[in-house]
């Protein structure tokens, strides 16, 4: 009996302390009704730099456009779906965040989400929010069934309501990997081995490296669709590395993102196949945006691909332009450039929002019926921080571009090598 | 010896009034909260409704009370039985996939409908989520028979050891298990997403039927916490405590050591099964990268923390760290940074905190919040050298 009293006792006092903090809070709430657009990204974790990167970005283009959006005027809230436990993405968070999202009133669009699995648990959660599907537009997402047929039942599965919400502005694995392919004959590789860490998105775009491989006459010394999969929590590679030896080829093509033990694998590349430019290696846009990668001395000459046009290759094209304009203002803002390429995207990804916003009656319907009926979305070449127009598809959600970026790990830096456009 | 038995009888009587006084508690305690958010909440001004949702916002409810299940379960093994169990994880991760097999499109060479809510135009295996939350309960006791039978002649830290073993081996196999001999067990790391929705008479619950989905995972909670005080007063339970403070005596009393312990982790991994199955409807989708070592071990803290032996102590030990991880200290450290005006990252220093707490707690508290009279009993014994262990608890 005693006992009960005690634990009634705790939980009344936990309560108290709750509600006072609840007291405290409130008072301090704003009064006045504005949109709200949202960030949702891991914010923990090795690639904190590159998103906290992009929140930045995002803050600064909205204090350029004045918070305006057409006759609307727009709030930005972040949300981290990264627990500090996993040091990465998480799915219990990502499923509470689509829920905050939808339960924020005057939420009425999302930005995000870095990763392809944390996309397909939000996606069809929004797509199903009361009073009609919310969108969300992704600058990092490149895995292909979400927005087009990839693996059985995608990309409808997303969508239960069978309205789309989802759209993104980076190119997806497949034109990725066709891109990094394309690029491997041109500097006259004739074999290749593949890998892959296992996960959606590293075998998304192995596979599409391997397919398009092929068709270029190239050898695929890996087996399967996708070639070998590297362990992430094994320490040690040379195993593996000793293997491919054997078979002697021109190049490795490591699928996969750098926090999945990419730096171990790199060095034990290196280790056992020579540095990069005898056996070349080549990686997709998961290692791009990593300083930790580039500083490796054995990272030098590492070849990257990047899902759109790498901040430099903006400043370089059209250097007057809005894209080149906003790199710049974001290097006077912060005292240091973007870190990788995603945060402009980011940025890329908020233009869009916010012209659906103009052109919408300022509900959450409205704006995806903006971006997904009529003639949708397009953000001139003179505005859009890409440096050229953007287009979103009206069906798929998916952009019409089909840029990818070449780049070259140079001392101790990504540097630009090309534009490659898929053929 | 006989005096003893008397006491335990007369006790015994206090203790099932004071279970019902708590079960009423409990279950007015949930239907208070499900009022709240139900029918209060959507009536309060805008600004508070906001700082619930950062505070205590209804998922987080929800996801709190998987982890009450699980904690439960583990409970029975470690509390109970007195097995240390660090690889719990395995047993949520076999819940959560057998959600993803039999409710959701994944085998899609398959087309099984039976009772479910699902569109009749999707392949794969569609079972009612109360069928599969019993299927996944079922398997997971076979799988907690399974560990449990070699580790019968370990004890302690080598029994841990196994249980450390399975807790990684499972999950790897999950993880790995997109290409078994050309078979697609688990899609690997991609997971499996979406799973049905949770069929109740007359609907099938959307992402936003918070209300209804809370009351369910109450209801499982309530079976679990019926099933711990019943199994713990009776036969079983006693055998349990029995093994559990010194399992040479208890033998030589006649208690049947394997059963016993087979029972526990059978128990146990049900409990772990059911929480694995409503977390998978939970996050729509079972991931394997989720179920890592971590998890095992915040179970066994929240066990812990909580007072190891006591379904209540557990359960206030599972709400606490399962709030202060998802929305506790993010929300705190909004707080602290927008008052103060700093940019401190609070969540990564959720670990030093944790840490911080248990050392505190061994030190100053060794059985927990709330503890179990008899456990504490024996962990005071050298304070009060006229207490009476066997006696009341």
């Amino acid at each position: 009996m005693k006992k009960s009293y005690r634990a009634i006792g705790v939980v009344a006092a936990v309560a108290l302390a709750a509600t006072g903090l609840v007291a405290g809070t409130s008072a301090a709430q704003a009064a006045t009704k504005v949109l709200t657009i949202s960030t949702d990204l891991p914010l923990q974790g090795s690639s904190f730099d590159s998103n906290d990167s992009t929140n930045k970005a995002i803050a600064l283009y909205l204090k350029q456009v004045k918070y305006k959006a057409g006759k609307y005027t727009v709030k930005l809230k972040l949300y981290d779906n990264a627990t500090a436990a996993k040091g990465s993405w998480d799915d219990a968070k990502c499923a509470a965040n689509a829920q905050a999202h939808v339960a924020n009133k005057s939420e009425v669009a999302v930005m995000g989400t870095y990763n392809s699995g944390c996309a397909k648990i939000i996606v069809p959660i929004l797509n199903q929010a009361p009073g009609g599907a919310m969108t969300m537009i992704s600058n990092a997402n490149t895995n292909p069934g979400l927005t087009k047929s990839w693996n059985p039942g995608e990309p409808d599965i997303y969508y239960p309501t069978g309205v789309r919400n989802y759209g993104r502005v980076c190119t997806t694995d497949d034109v990725q990997g066709s891109a990094a392919a394309q690029f491997a004959k041109s500097v006259g590789i004739k074999s290749v081995y593949v890998l892959n860490d296992t996960q959606t998105y590293g075998q998304g775009v192995a596979q599409a490296f391997t397919t398009e491989a092929k068709k270029q006459g190239m050898t695929v010394l890996s087996s399967g669709a996708y070639g070998e999969g590297w362990d992430a929590k094994q320490t040690d590679y040379t195993a593996l590395f000793t293997k491919i030896k054997a078979l002697n080829p021109d190049m490795v093509y490591v699928g996969g993102i750098f926090d999945n033990n990419g730096g171990q694998l790199v060095k034990d590349k290196v280790a056992v196949l020579g540095d990069n430019t005898k056996v070349k290696l080549m990686g997709p846009d998961g290692f791009t945006g990593y300083p930790d990668l580039n500083k490796m001395p054995e990272a030098d000459g590492m070849y990257l691909s990047f899902a759109g046009l790498s901040s430099d290759l903006l400043m370089k094209i059209d250097p007057k332009g809005a894209g080149a304009k906003f790199v710049t203002s974001y290097k006077k803002a912060y005292g240091k450039e973007p870190v990788g390429s995603y945060p402009v995207y980011g940025v890329a990804a908020v233009q869009v929002i916010l012209a659906a916003i103009a052109k919408s009656n300022g509900t959450r319907k409205g704006v995806t019926n903006a971006i997904f009926s009529g003639s949708g979305i397009t953000i001139p070449a003179k505005k859009s921080v890409l440096g050229k127009a953007l287009t979103i598809s009206t069906l798929t959600g998916d952009t019409l571009a089909k840029d990818v970026t070449i780049e070259v790990i140079k001392g101790g830096e990504e540097t630009t090598l090309k534009a490659q456009t898929v053929k | 010896m006989a005096i003893t038995l008397k006491k335990e009888n007369k006790s015994k009587k206090i203790k099932a009034t004071s279970h019902r006084k708590w079960t009423i508690g409990f279950l007015s305690a949930a239907a208070f909260i499900w009022v709240f958010y139900t029918y209060v909440l959507i009536r309060t001004p805008e600004g508070f409704q906001s700082v619930v949702q950062s505070w205590f916002p209804p998922t987080g409810l929800n996801e709190a009370l998987v982890w009450v299940i699980c904690a439960l379960g583990l409970n029975i093994v470690v509390g109970y039985a007195g097995l240390l169990d660090l690889g719990f994880v395995a047993f949520w991760a076999i819940g959560g996939y057998s959600a993803g097999w039999f409710m959701s499109a994944f085998f899609h060479q398959a087309n099984i409908h039976i009772l479910t809510t699902a569109n009749p135009a999707l392949p794969g295996i569609h079972l009612s989520f109360w069928a599969v939350i019993f299927i996944g309960g079922l398997i997971c006791a076979f799988f907690g028979i399974i560990i449990g039978a070699p580790t019968l002649r370990l004890k302690s830290d080598y029994l841990a050891l196994v249980t450390l073993g399975f807790g990684e081996i499972i999950p790897q196999v999950f993880t790995n298990g997109e290409n078994i001999a050309g078979f697609n067990m688990s899609n690997g790391t991609k997971g499996i997403s979406p799973v049905d929705n949770i069929g109740v008479p007359g609907k099938a619950l959307g992402p936003f039927d918070f209300s209804w989905k809370f009351a369910i995972f109450v209801l499982l909670t309530a079976l679990m916490v019926f099933v711990s005080l019943r199994l713990r007063t009776g036969r079983l339970g006693r055998a349990w405590l029995a093994i559990r403070e010194d399992e040479l005596a208890a033998s030589m009393m006649g208690v049947p050591l394997m059963r016993s312990k087979l029972a526990a982790y059978a128990v146990g991994a049900f409990s772990g099964g059911i929480g694995g199955v409503a977390f998978a409807t939970h996050v729509n989708g079972v991931f394997a990268d989720r179920f890592n070592f971590s998890i095992s071990i915040i179970l066994l803290a929240m066990v812990v923390l909580g007072g190891m032996g006591n379904v209540w102590g557990v359960m206030v030990g599972a709400l606490l760290i399962a709030w202060i991880n998802s929305t506790g200290l993010p929300a705190f450290g909004d707080l602290v940074n927008s008052t103060f005006n700093t940019s401190i990252n609070f969540p990564s220093y959720n670990f030093l905190l944790f840490g911080g707490v248990l050392i505190l707690m061994m030190l100053y508290k060794r059985e927990g919040l709330i503890p179990e009279s008899r456990l504490k009993a024996i962990l005071h014994e050298a304070d009060d050298a006229t207490s009476n262990i066997g006696g009341s608890h």
